[in-house]
């Protein structure tokens, strides 16, 4: 226990201190604004095939929170309501028609995150840390739970960011702000649901950067792959009206894929050579 | 009680085996030369000994337990291939990180201390990225003195520093044993700068340990020799043949006459026969001949 204090610590000084980490957050924290500006400054604009003669029409965001989440009508949790750049994120995430507004919205962080953690870990291992850790630290399990938290801790850190430039995005494209039957709490609790799901994903991803080690690119197309099988469940999991029970079924299901992958993860680094 | 005790000691990296069957035995207190070509199991054995590769069989034990107990690991201070600090980071802040992994409770003291040790104070606030080779082998060092290890596993600490370089290297290591008292075992291919501060040998070839010995058994199997030039190289040569049995000619254009140490002896007789000696000196075989003639004879 001892042990995994001490390399949390460290990890979490390294995370602050880490420039790539910002980076990460200034990206999270523009994405919103620019996305929302450029799309609703778009929106209208009619573009022409020449060679079939079909117009097109640009779609922009027609309300600011529709980045963050759609309000479900699956009824999996509750909720009642779509609309259509809700439906369109929706059927975006289910490899359905894809279109700017439907692609570029809050669960881009996810991958985001699965890039920072597989560098971040990933650079133990090619600067040799790993070596040092390892030789005097017996404990893998502590180096995994420690990673797992930083990586939860980045993920929210971000989803917070991307939440910001919402915000900031929403206020300079002049977009509605109306929650509709979502209300502050539906939103509260989607970020909630949000954060608790990157346990998964912060998971996936640790497994793939223990099994890749210094092959950074290795981990990260790894771990992309891997959330991508995931990603669908994120809009589902997570609607703009989200209640506690999503709340909670993203917690449960954000700590048993940390618990049971981070095993898996223990497992890979007792059994596997570190260098 | 011996600081490492290796039997039987295997690694296979698919059908290649890298380690087969490997003896070694490290005394307390010794620095052990830990000598072999490039590719031989080297640093392959260190990082087993360091737990970063699992072996494929045999066992390891240090300090008379397993390998594998967290006691004797944390006791371990190593330096294998490149220190194991973050470019962008200050040598300080790697320095840091290191003390609180292995919860060194005065850290800021602990680091100066060994900063200081290996005359690398004055750089802790630079960053690592900008470190020379030189620098950053002796951070390495520091960074593995940090929390007074008992067993001290350098890996080619030496190689790519220049003359400058290396002596400072030698004074460091030779200050670490002295102050720290702890058991090194330390890999090199600068067999002239490694005999200068081990008390021990192994000598490994395809993954085997050829040879153990100590620096005093290394003395005694050296051979002594008397090397000379002469004005007329050829005659000298067949006449000191007719007369010692051992003579040979080296590439840097001496005459070397093997097992003799009396070079009054050999001018008196050459000036007998009407050659004059310009140069003569007694000498021993170094470390690094001893370990190529031994290449040699297992390769033959």
């Amino acid at each position: 226990m001892n042990g995994y204090k001490t390399m949390l610590k460290v990890d979490m000084r390294r995370l602050f201190t880490s420039r790539m980490f910002y980076i990460m957050l200034g990206i999270a924290l523009c994405m919103p604004i620019a996305i929302l500006v450029m799309t609703s400054s778009l929106a209208g604009t009619e573009t022409t095939n020449p060679q079939t003669g079909e117009v097109t029409v640009m779609e922009g965001f027609e309300n600011t929170w529709d980045i963050i989440g759609s309000e479900s009508d699956t009824e999996l949790f509750g909720g009642t309501k779509t609309d259509s750049a809700a439906e369109a994120s929706d059927n975006a995430a289910m490899g359905m028609n894809m279109d700017m507004t439907s692609m570029c919205n809050i669960n881009l962080v996810y991958f985001m995150l699965a890039v920072f953690l597989c560098v971040f870990v990933g650079g133990d291992f090619r600067s040799g840390y790993a070596k040092n850790l390892f030789t005097v630290r017996a404990k893998k399990g502590g180096y995994v739970a420690s990673k797992t938290v930083v990586g939860l801790i980045a993920g929210a850190a971000m989803l917070v960011a991307f939440f910001i430039g919402t915000v900031l995005g929403g206020n300079i494209a002049g977009l509605s702000f109306d929650l509709g039957s979502a209300g502050a709490d539906g939103l509260v609790m989607c970020m909630l649901a949000k954060i608790f799901l990157m346990g998964v994903f912060t998971a996936i991803s640790l497994a793939m950067s223990v099994y890749a080690k210094k092959h950074t690119w290795l981990s990260i197309m790894l771990s992309l792959f891997g959330g991508m099988l995931l990603f669908m469940m994120i809009p589902m999991l997570t609607p703009l009206n989200s209640g506690f029970m999503n709340v909670f079924m993203c917690l449960a299901g954000g700590a048993i894929f940390a618990a049971a992958i981070g095993s898996v993860s223990r497992v890979v680094l007792l059994k596997t050579d570190l260098v | 009680m011996n600081a490492i005790e290796i039997r039987n000691l295997q690694k296979n990296f698919g059908s290649k085996q890298a380690v087969r069957g490997l003896n070694m035995t490290v005394p307390e207190g010794a620095i052990y030369g830990f000598i072999g070509e490039n590719g031989s199991g080297k640093s392959t054995t260190e990082k087993m000994i360091c737990g970063l590769i699992i072996p494929s069989g045999g066992s390891i034990r240090l300090y008379g337990k397993d390998y594998t107990n967290a006691e004797v690991r944390s006791k371990i201070g190593l330096l294998i291939e490149q220190p194991g600090c973050f470019q962008n980071l200050s040598v300080w802040n790697n320095m840091m990180i290191q003390a609180a992994n292995l919860g060194i409770e005065s850290a800021e003291a602990e680091v100066a201390k060994v900063l200081k040790l290996v005359r690398m104070e004055g750089a802790a606030s630079n960053k690592f990225k900008n470190c020379s080779l030189g620098m950053k082998q002796r951070i390495g060092i520091a960074m593995a003195l940090l929390g007074e290890p008992k067993l001290l596993v350098l890996d080619e600490p030496i190689n790519g520093l220049d003359a400058d370089g290396m002596r400072i290297m030698r004074e460091v290591l030779t200050d670490i044993t002295k102050n720290y008292k702890c058991t090194v075992l330390i890999s090199s291919h600068i067999l002239t700068e490694l005999e200068k501060i081990a008390t021990h040998y192994g000598i490994i070839k395809g993954g085997e340990m050829i040879k153990e010995m100590t620096a005093a058994e290394l003395d005694a199997s050296c051979r002594t020799f008397i090397a000379l030039k002469a004005a007329d190289m050829n005659k000298t040569k067949l006449l000191l043949s007719s007369r010692y049995s051992r003579v040979e000619e080296t590439e840097e254009g001496y005459i070397r006459i093997y097992d003799l140490t009396e070079p009054d002896e050999v001018t008196e007789f050459l000036y007998n026969n009407g050659v004059t000696v310009s140069e003569i000196e007694t000498s021993k075989i170094g470390l690094e001949e001893y370990y190529i003639d031994l290449m040699n004879e297992r390769r033959a």
